[in-house]
């Protein structure tokens, strides 16, 4: 790996120093500040703030070689690492007693003891102070998606938050803490990413779990509660194996130097470590058997969902996997993690299309999505790496987009059920729109997801042995699984009838903030698709080649065509939408329902006289996949993988 | 060219009837008479057709149907009344629900009488129709090139009946 | 011949076997019934008269997505033929479909949603059959391309016989042949009236026949990929094939959907899934 350290004149440390430390200030501000309009002005002060910060890293970091540093004067972190862990402990074992919830505290102090052992009794190696943060590209593309999607989030909170707290009036006075939580959770996913320090990195990770739990439990109903400390007990478990694996690495010289340890495959020595470190990395990614945590974690106001539980929380545990794809290439771990992922993105898209809420449909795809990352990374080829980082970026725009959408929805229909949404192009234009764009970009050919498809399976067909037909063979129905259900809520989406004026007027009521980040959001998706050959030859290309010292044949290699056909589509669909936005030669009510239609949309003559409306309705696959069994099948047969997967290579140790 | 001619697809529509000539149009379609021969196919969709075979009456419940199919056909459209009912009422002329024949609620192109009425007259008929057609296209066509709007022939939208 | 020559010639020679093709069909099936049926050119009519005839349009967005569906369905056959990666084929091809789906189901009727709901569930059955095809043939052939694969000295249908079997019966499906004729129907049906097409008149019906004489020729192209070592082979298979399923749609009924789902899954997972699979156990 090419190691360079940063020079004096590097910009990267205080940059670093900034974004962890000016999102937590901005957080504590808006703790204390009730004043809505204020409020407003500091969130998008802040948050633009932050977006140029990240900018600026980027910028400073030059996608050159990977950068090393430690904090400005080289100041040790230990006792302040010592003393954030022993507080979240306390932090998690009072509000568990408090609750009468004792799992998550016996997972808390565990964890205690282990830092207590590692600290007091000095078993931990001091951290090397010039190489506690790791700059690479991969980096640079989270702290990117954190820095810009993460903002934007924000500020759509804002408009979201205000119609919220008017469905919810009883909890009015937590929007502080709301706020405090968004920017506290920024500040620790920077943190995340950019560690190269294994306890380090552990106490962010502490972090975005408890910020999972407290915006999770927002409300404090019993039901969220309940649903809020099951994130927080599977998120602490993985928290746990990552302790743990710092217990077993803590005895080797630089063993908790990430970019050490990953610089190439794992021996039998180490590999129980990354075993346990791909343990936290898949609770943290809501893989199955871990994935119920993140299906409950919808009931969260669903500015929540957008940041943490789909474009960069839950990234941090495939980030986490693929920075430890070089360690796991060619053992059993990697094959192992590779297949919890894959059977978890076949499993929870089997589920998906039983599921009839759009918030849950779209976590089952976010799980999904990042179970073919997981796969990817466990199968840790050039090839398959390259996919993994590609769906990282692709997936963090489009489904942020998603559910803020849905989230604008929610408050103007007051309902999460697809099945609500119909005649949605008719109802309310530009949301159905940027609903379009979200959707799209999630699947359909002219974007980038569908390249990381293709191009997944294409490493997949080199795997060799029964694993590869077996990847294939999920590849193949899963791909299919996601056209159908996606397919269905495109039919919703665009669909359209006659409306009243009163229905016309629902769209006047969105906030600007709302429409600002939407738009955004929807011009990155098509950014991103746009840029596609660029991100992968000039970012994640060359990642891919640092990280195996092999590039990647990326789809500029294969076949530069089909470049060709992408930009070509991405014009191609904008063009026919721009020529239905503009006809007007139709009528609406001339639906075929045999000569019974009643002269207005949707209306058809009833049996005994008058009239009577259609409804129509997807199918759900009933009678053929029964979700609830599909997931617990498939929960049992994931959590068996993984037991095999830790248990493997202590095995093999002994 | 026109294609009209080799391609009548029709609409098949009962009404008040004895199912007597219902019996006599599927007859049309067996292998004996196989009007597909002549490119005709039985749509059963207003929608995809371009010729309204009706048989039977128009009694109080059926006149909207009848009337709602035919806007729905696309223009050129042509109406084939089948059998006395269709034609005037027939038998049910008097009955207390009866209107009377299908021309009492669409223009209709072509008459074909008899009761039961035959394939080879059913037949005949479809192609007398196929030359109504005909000459509605060109009148289209005429119309089309003149910058005018489409005919007015029952297009109308829903609603305005 | 050059990809972009490929190209051209499936878009422009496509449509015209394609509907040859289907006229062919329409001859036969009356010959199986004792009847002497249409014209061999008789889709051309039909294609020309409803170009000729008014459009009614019900919603904005039919018709821009059913131009979709034909130009995604021209576009995967001329990248095939073009010489683009075989496995980026079927992303477009699942597009096309896609396009025809939402056209149909934009509309009111209960009908065409009922059609266009059963058409993505045809789409969920066959698209794991497509993926599997397409990746197994790239996987023994090494190559990538559809000339890759003629020039491939391997012959492919002899690697994969099972995946050959599968794809006789999921192109039936594809087809919307009776029995797997769930979606559409080209006779009149009370549960389904025209399916899919319900609310298309006009053009819009001529653009989903064209597309569906692409999408014909593209399902005969995919059959030449199994027998690369001879192209006139392949295509008299393909016809061969065309020909057993007139008779299993001229002698069939209908089947329920959940019928249709399971029966292409399974045969997709036992015929091709084993056939993958003992390609890749034996490492070739």
């Amino acid at each position: 790996m090419a190691a360079a350290t940063a020079g004096p004149g590097s910009l990267l440390p205080a940059l670093t120093v900034f974004l962890v430390a000016f999102p937590l200030l901005a957080g504590v501000v808006l703790l204390f500040t009730t004043a809505p309009s204020v409020r407003n002005v500091i969130v998008v002060g802040a948050s633009t703030v932050v977006a140029l910060a990240s900018v600026a890293a980027a910028v400073a970091f030059g996608n050159g070689a990977d950068v090393f540093y430690g904090l400005p004067g080289d100041a040790s972190p230990q006792t302040a690492i010592f003393i954030a862990e022993v507080a979240i402990a306390l932090f998690v074992i009072g509000i568990g007693l408090h609750y009468r919830r004792f799992l998550a505290p016996a997972l808390a102090l565990a964890q205690l003891a282990i830092a207590i052992w590692l600290q007091v009794g000095g078993h931990e190696p001091a951290p090397d102070p010039s190489r506690l943060f790791w700059f690479d590209r991969l980096a640079m593309v989270l702290v990117l998606i954190v820095g810009i999607i993460g903002p934007l989030i924000c500020i759509h909170a804002l408009g979201y938050m205000r119609d919220y707290q008017r469905s919810y009036p009883l909890i009015r006075g937590r929007r502080t803490a709301f706020f405090f939580l968004l920017f506290l959770f920024l500040s620790s996913m920077f943190g995340l990413v950019l560690s190269n320090d294994l306890p380090l990195m552990l106490v962010f990770w502490e972090i975005t779990t408890l910020c999972s739990f407290l915006l999770i439990g927002y409300t404090r109903t019993p039901e969220t509660i309940g649903y809020a400390f099951r994130a927080l007990n599977m998120n602490l478990l993985g928290g746990l194996g990552f302790s743990i694996a710092i217990v077993l690495l803590s005895g080797r010289p630089g063993g908790l130097d990430l970019a050490r340890l990953t610089a190439q495959p794992a021996g039998a020595v180490l590999l129980p470590a990354i075993a346990l470190l791909a343990l936290a990395g898949l609770t943290k990614s809501a893989q199955m058997p871990f994935s119920s945590w993140l299906i409950g974690a919808m009931y969260a106001p669903t500015p929540t969902s957008a940041l943490l539980h789909s474009s960069t929380m839950v990234k941090a545990g495939v980030f986490l996997l693929l920075r430890l794809a070089p360690a796991m290439a060619g053992t059993e771990v990697g094959t192992l993690v590779a297949f919890v992922g894959l059977l978890t993105f076949l499993f929870v898209s089997l589920v998906a299309v039983t599921e009839q809420n759009t918030k849950k449909v779209l976590a089952y795809s976010t799980i999904a999505n990042l179970g073919l990352i997981a796969g990817c990374a466990g199968i840790a080829t050039p090839q398959t790496v390259w996919v993994g980082v590609m769906i990282v970026v692709f997936h963090a725009v489009a489904k942020s987009l998603l559910f803020l959408v849905v989230g604008t929805l929610e408050n103007r229909l007051y309902t999460k059920d697809m099945e609500h949404f119909d005649g949605l192009l008719s109802r309310m234009r530009r949301v159905s729109i940027l609903a379009l764009t979200g959707i799209a970009g999630m699947f359909v050919a002219p974007f980038g997801i569908v390249i990381a498809k293709w191009s997944a399976i294409r490493a997949f067909i080199e795997v060799p042995g029964w694993e590869g037909a077996a990847c294939l063979l999920i590849m193949a129905f899963g791909s299919a699984l996601t056209i159908f259900y996606w397919g269905k809520m495109l039919l919703k989406v665009l669909s359209t009838r006659a409306v009243d004026p009163g229905e016309r007027a629902l769209e006047e009521r969105v906030s600007g903030f709302e429409w600002f980040s939407e738009t955004a959001h929807a011009a990155g998706v098509v950014g991103v698709a746009a840029l596609v050959g660029v991100i992968s030859e000039r970012v994640v290309g060359p990642y891919a080649l640092g990280a195996f010292h092999a590039a990647p044949r990326t789809f500029l290699d294969v076949s530069p065509a089909m470049l060709v056909v992408l930009l070509a589509s991405v014009l191609f669909l904008p063009a026919l939408g721009f020529w239905a936005w503009r006809r007007r030669d139709y009528d609406q009510a001339d639906f075929y329902a045999s000569g019974r239609q009643a002269g207005a949309d949707r209306v058809v003559g009833a049996a005994l006289g008058g009239t009577r409306e259609i409804t129509l309705r997807n199918y759900y696959l009933e009678g053929v996949v029964d979700g609830g069994l599909v997931f617990r099948v498939g929960t049992a047969v994931c959590a068996l993988v993984l037991a095999a997967m830790v248990v493997v290579p202590a095995v093999v140790r002994a | 060219m026109s294609f009209f001619r080799r391609s009548p697809w029709i609409l098949h529509y009962d009404g008040s009837s004895c199912n007597g000539c219902d019996i006599e149009v599927l007859a049309c379609l067996t292998p004996l008479y196989d009007v597909e021969r002549f490119g005709v196919v039985n749509t059963g969709n207003p929608k995809h057709a371009d010729i309204l075979l009706v048989t039977g009456s128009v009694n109080e419940r059926n006149v909207e149907i009848v009337e709602n199919l035919y806007r729905q056909m696309p223009d050129p459209k042509v109406v084939v009344a089948v059998g006395a009912c269709a034609c005037s009422g027939g038998i049910f002329a008097r009955a207390y629900n009866v209107q009377g024949g299908i021309d009492r609620v669409v223009p209709v192109d072509v008459y074909v009488p008899g009761c039961a009425a035959r394939p080879e007259r059913i037949i005949d008929g479809v192609v007398q129709g196929i030359a109504a057609l005909e000459g509605k296209r060109a009148a289209m066509a005429a119309g089309r090139r003149r910058g005018a709007l489409r005919p007015q022939s029952g297009s109308q939208p829903a609603g305005a009946a | 011949m050059s990809g972009l020559a490929g190209a051209v010639l499936f878009v422009v020679l496509a449509p015209v076997a394609g509907g040859l093709l289907v006229g062919a069909d329409r001859v036969v099936t009356a010959r199986m019934q004792g009847r002497v049926g249409p014209p061999l050119l008789q889709p051309f009519y039909d294609v020309g008269k409803l170009l000729e005839k008014e459009a009614r349009q019900v919603n904005p967005v039919a018709e821009p997505l059913l131009l979709g569906h034909l130009a995604f369905m021209a576009l995967t056959g001329a990248l095939v033929l073009g010489g683009v990666d075989l496995l980026f084929t079927v992303f477009v091809f699942a597009l096309a479909a896609l396009c025809l789906v939402l056209a149909a189901g934009s509309v009111a009727s209960p009908f065409s949603h009922a059609g266009a709901e059963r058409e993505l569930i045809v789409l969920l059955a066959t698209e794991p059959f497509f993926i599997l095809m397409l990746a197994a043939v790239c996987k023994v052939t090494g190559a990538s391309t559809f000339a890759g694969v003629l020039a491939s000295p391997v012959a492919v249908a002899e690697e994969l016989p099972g995946v050959l079997l599968a794809f006789l019966f999921v192109a039936t499906v594809k087809l919307r042949k009776s029995p797997f004729d769930i979606a559409a129907s080209h006779h009149p049906h009370q549960e389904l009236v025209s399916g899919l097409t319900s609310d298309m008149s006009g053009r819009l019906l001529a653009y989903v026949h064209l597309a569906h004489w692409y999408e014909t020729a593209l399902l005969a192209v995919f059959v030449v990929l199994f027998f690369n070592r001879s192209v006139p082979l392949g295509l008299a298979v393909f016809l061969l094939a065309y020909a057993v399923e007139i008779l299993v749609d001229n002698s069939t009924s209908r089947a329920k959907w959940e019928l249709v789902l399971r029966s292409s899954w399974a045969v997709t997972l036992l015929f091709s899934g084993g056939n993958v699979l003992a390609v890749f156990l034996l490492g070739r």
